[in-house]
C-alpha cells in the first residue's frame, strides 16, 4: 500500500468505493483547471460556472432530500465528494447557501420561503452570506445589538453586522437580530431574518484581511424594511435555529484534507529550497502526518456515529479545534519550508503551479478564530462534556 | 467517542470493564511492585480464564476467531485500570502460534491458552534499540541477545521471532540465560541470551520467519499501544474526579479556565487516539494497512499518555508528587509503557523513513 496523506483510509462501504471511483472519474474529466490550486481567492461569481457544472451533474448538495433537489445522501458520501474535489485542488462551492442557510431553510422554512430560496442556491445563482457578528458581539455572540422591529407587514432593521464572509458579492443575507431587547437570557430576544442586501438602507463595504484580499465585509442597516414573511423559524427563536446547524456543518469547514493539502505543499516547497534536508524539518513533518492520520481516523469515526444518529456532544468543536489548529500547524511549516522565500509577497513557482506560502498561512488564521474561537470550543467542552464547575 | 461495535464486541468490552474494575486497580498494581513480582498473577488467571487471549486465536484453534481490534478493547480496560499482566505479550505469541500451524505450535498454543504455561516473544525489531539481534548459530543451535523482553522473568518460554527463524525456546534449555531489570512502575524487562541453544520447536524459516516477525512486532505495538491509551484515559478520568472536588479560594479548582482548558487538551489528545489507534488495529486485521499507520500509532499513543498523566501530575499539585497517591503510579506506567517497543521517537523517525521514501 503506497502512502498518500489524502486518502488515509480505504472506504469500509464497496458503495462507498465505487461512489469515489466514479467521482474521482467526473472530477478528473471536468474540473477547471484554472481555479486549481491557486493562490488568490477565487471570490463566488469566478465560481459560478463549476458550481453549475456540479449542480447538473447532481452533486450539488449531497445532503439535502430528494425532494428538494439534494442527493439524500450519506454522510460519508458527501465527505467523499468534498474528498474528491478538493484532492485536485479544486474549490469546493461557498457553503453559506448549500451548508448552512439551505438545510435550515429545509428543516425550519415555510412553503413559500423554500420555493423562493432553495432552487437558486442549488443553480448558483444567489450568493449568501451569513450576519452574525458585530462589533460588539463576538465570542459573545449572544450580546449582539443590531434591531428588527415590527412595525406591520415588516421588520425594520437597524445596526452593524462586521466579518461577513462574500458580504459584497452575497444577494442575500441570514442575519440573527434582536427582536426582544428586554429578554432575559439574552439569547432568548434573537430572531433570524433572511435579507435582501439589495433592499433601500443597505450599505456594504469589503474589508481587506490580513492576507491582503476582500475576504468579507460589513454591513450597514438604516431602516431596512424586511417582509414579515423573511423571519425563518418562530420569532425571539433564532438562537435555536442557528444552533440546529452546529455539527454536520463541521465536516466541510473542519476536514483533514486542509491540512494534507498544505504539508503535501510543504513537502514540495522544502525540495525546492533544500529545507527538505534538515532533520527538524524531517521531525516536523513526521509528527504533523501522524496527527493528521489521527484526526482522519477521528473524523471518520464521528462520521460513523453521525450518520447512526449518535454523534457526541463533543464531536463538532472538536473537529473545529482540531481541524483548525493542525490546519494552522501545516501552513506554518510551509512558511518554515520556504526558508528565505517565506515572507515573499509573489508567488512560488513550482513546476507548472504557484504556491504562496505567506497568504496560505495568513489565510488559515481564520480557522481558529471564526464561527467560535477555539478557546470558546474548549469551554463547551469544559462545561458540556467533562462536566467542570462554573 | 463510543466505538462502533457489533454485539460480541459491545459484550467483551463490557466484561473487560468488568473485570479490569474488580481484579486491576492501582492498589494491587502497587502490591505487586512492592512484593518484587513482575505481574498480578491472580488477575492474570482471571483473565486467561476470561478467555481475552482467545480473541485473536481462529476458532479452529480453540480461540474466538475475532481480531486486534478487539483484543485492543481488553488491552486498553486493562491499561485503563492499571491491571499488571503479561496481556499483550501472551496474546502476540499465541497469534503467532495460531498462524504457524504445526502440530507443537498446536500443543504450545493449548498450554498458553489454558494458563498453565507463560510463553512471551522475544524479538528486536529494527526500529527500537540499536543493532544486534538473534543469528543462526548453526543449522541446529542458536546464538544471541536479545533486549528489553518484558515478562521474561516469570516466562515459561520464549518466542523467539528473527528475520531468519521463529521458533520457540525453552527457558530452561541449557545456554539460556535471562538477566532481569526492574521499571519504575514495577514491571520487568529481561535480557534473553542464548549460546548454542537448540530450539523446542521451529515454527519458520526464511521469507515465512520474516513475514511473521514483522507481523508479530506490529501486532506488539499496537497491543501496547492499546494499553498505554488505556492508561492514559484512566489517568485522565482520576484528575477529572479530582479538580472537582479540590477547592482552593473558596471554589473547585476545576471550575478555573486554565485548568479546564488543560483538561479538554487532553480529552480532545486521548479521543483522537482512540480513533486512531482502532482504525489502524481494524485496518490491521483486515490487512489493509501501510507499516507507517503502527509507527503512527505508537508514537502518537506514547506522546498523548506521556502528555496526559504530566498534566494529571500537574493537576494535582503536591500530592502528585507523592508515591501514595495513585496519579504517580499511572505516569511511571506511562513511562514504561511509553519506552515498550519504542517511544515517540524512534517510531516518528520510523513513520517518516516509511512514508518519505
Amino acid at each position: 500500500m503506497r502512502w498518500d496523506n489524502t486518502t488515509l483510509f480505504v472506504d469500509d462501504d464497496p458503495a462507498d468505493r465505487a461512489f469515489r471511483a466514479e467521482v474521482r472519474d467526473w472530477v478528473a474529466a471536468h474540473v477547471p483547471t484554472e481555479l486549481c490550486s491557486r493562490s488568490t481567492r477565487i471570490d463566488p461569481p469566478e465560481l459560478k460556472p463549476w458550481h453549475r457544472q456540479l449542480h447538473e451533474r447532481g452533486w450539488i448538495a449531497p445532503h439535502w432530500p430528494k425532494e428538494f433537489g439534494g442527493m439524500g445522501a450519506t454522510l460519508t458520501q458527501q465527505i467523499i465528494l468534498f474528498e474528491e474535489i478538493s484532492r485536485v485542488g479544486a474549490p469546493t462551492p461557498y457553503p453559506h447557501g448549500l451548508n448552512f442557510i439551505g438545510p435550515l431553510i429545509i428543516e425550519v422554512g415555510t412553503p413559500a420561503q423554500k420555493e423562493k430560496h432553495l432552487p437558486p442556491i442549488l443553480t448558483g445563482e444567489t450568493t449568501w452570506c451569513q450576519g452574525y457578528s458585530e462589533v460588539g458581539a463576538g465570542s459573545d455572540l449572544a450580546s449582539l445589538q443590531a434591531r428588527a422591529v415590527l412595525d406591520g407587514d415588516h421588520f425594520v432593521v437597524n445596526g452593524h453586522k462586521v466579518w461577513t464572509t462574500n458580504g459584497h458579492f452575497a444577494d442575500w443575507m441570514f442575519a440573527l437580530l434582536r427582536t426582544d431587547p428586554d429578554a432575559k437570557p439574552k439569547h432568548a430576544g434573537i430572531s433570524m431574518l433572511l435579507i435582501d442586501l439589495k433592499s433601500p438602507g443597505v450599505t456594504v463595504r469589503p474589508i481587506e484581511t490580513i492576507k491582503g484580499d476582500a475576504e468579507f465585509a460589513e454591513e450597514f442597516f438604516v431602516d431596512v424594511r424586511v417582509p414579515r414573511e423573511n423571519l425563518l423559524g418562530p420569532l425571539n427563536e433564532g438562537w435555536r435555529v442557528a444552533n440546529k446547524l452546529l455539527g454536520s456543518e463541521r465536516f466541510t469547514t473542519g476536514h483533514p484534507r486542509n491540512a494534507a493539502v498544505l504539508l503535501n505543499k510543504a513537502r514540495e516547497v522544502a525540495e525546492l529550497t533544500g529545507t527538505s534536508r534538515a532533520p527538524g524539518f524531517l521531525q516536523k513533518l513526521a509528527s504533523l502526518e501522524i496527527d493528521l492520520l489521527a484526526f482522519s481516523a477521528y473524523y471518520r469515526h464521528a462520521a460513523s456515529l453521525h450518520g447512526r444518529g449518535r454523534a457526541p456532544a463533543s464531536m463538532a468543536p472538536v473537529i473545529k479545534i482540531v481541524g483548525g489548529e493542525l490546519g494552522q500547524r501545516a501552513s506554518e511549516l510551509l512558511v518554515e519550508a520556504a526558508g528565505p522565500f517565506g515572507p515573499q509577497v509573489d508567488d512560488l513557482g513550482i513546476g507548472n503551479h504557484a504556491v504562496n506560502p505567506a497568504a496560505e498561512m495568513f489565510e488559515m488564521r481564520r480557522v481558529t478564530v471564526g464561527s467560535g474561537a477555539v478557546e470558546i470550543q474548549r469551554n463547551i467542552i469544559a462545561k458540556r462534556v467533562l462536566g467542570l464547575p462554573s | 467517542m463510543e466505538l462502533v461495535l457489533n454485539e460480541q464486541q459491545a459484550l467483551l468490552a463490557e466484561t473487560a470493564e468488568r473485570l479490569a474494575a474488580a481484579s486491576g486497580g492501582p492498589q494491587r498494581a502497587r502490591a505487586v511492585r512492592d512484593a518484587g513480582r513482575d505481574f498480578d498473577a491472580e488477575a492474570w488467571r482471571e483473565v486467561v480464564r476470561a478467555g481475552w487471549l482467545g480473541t485473536v486465536i481462529a476458532e479452529r484453534n480453540g480461540g474466538l476467531g475475532l481480531g486486534l481490534f478487539d483484543l485492543a478493547l481488553t488491552l486498553e480496560q486493562a491499561g485503563r485500570r492499571i491491571l499488571m499482566a503479561p496481556l499483550a505479550e501472551a496474546a502476540a505469541a499465541a497469534w503467532v502460534l495460531s498462524r504457524a500451524g504445526t502440530d507443537a505450535a498446536g500443543r504450545t498454543l493449548a498450554g498458553l491458552l489454558d494458563g498453565a504455561r507463560l510463553i512471551v516473544p522475544a524479538t528486536r525489531p529494527s526500529a527500537w534499540g540499536l543493532g544486534g539481534g538473534l543469528r543462526d548459530g548453526s543449522a541446529a543451535a542458536l546464538g544471541g541477545v536479545v533486549p528489553f523482553v518484558p515478562f521474561a522473568a516469570s516466562a515459561h518460554a520464549f518466542l523467539l521471532a528473527t528475520d531468519e527463524i521463529v521458533c520457540l525456546v525453552d527457558r530452561t534449555t541449557p545456554g539460556v540465560a535471562v538477566e532481569t531489570k526492574t521499571q519504575v512502575d514495577g514491571a520487568t524487562v529481561s535480557t534473553v541470551r542464548c549460546a548454542d541453544v537448540v530450539p523446542a520447536a521451529v515454527l519458520a524459516r526464511g521469507a515465512a520467519a520474516q513475514d511473521l516477525t514483522r507481523a508479530l512486532r506490529e501486532f506488539l505495538v499496537l497491543a501496547a499501544a492499546a494499553e498505554l491509551l488505556g492508561l492514559a484515559a484512566g489517568a485522565h478520568e482520576i484528575t477529572l474526579d479530582y479538580i472537582k472536588l479540590r477547592q482552593q479560594f473558596g471554589k473547585p479548582i476545576g471550575s478555573f479556565q486554565v485548568l479546564q482548558h488543560r483538561a479538554v487538551d487532553g480529552f480532545i489528545d486521548i479521543e483522537l487516539n482512540r480513533s486512531l489507534l482502532y482504525r489502524v488495529a481494524a485496518a490491521f486485521d483486515a490487512g489493509t494497512y501501510h507499516s507507517a499507520m503502527v509507527s503512527a500509532v505508537k508514537a502518537r499513543t506514547s506522546r498523548c499518555a506521556l502528555a496526559v498523566t504530566r498534566a494529571a501530575l500537574q493537576m494535582h499539585g503536591a500530592v502528585g508528587y507523592t508515591d501514595s497517591h495513585d496519579i504517580g503510579l499511572y505516569y511511571k506506567r506511562a513511562l514504561a509503557l511509553a519506552a515498550r517497543y519504542g517511544g515517540e521517537l524512534e517510531h516518528t523517525a520510523r513513520f517518516s523513513d516509511l512514508t518519505l521514501a
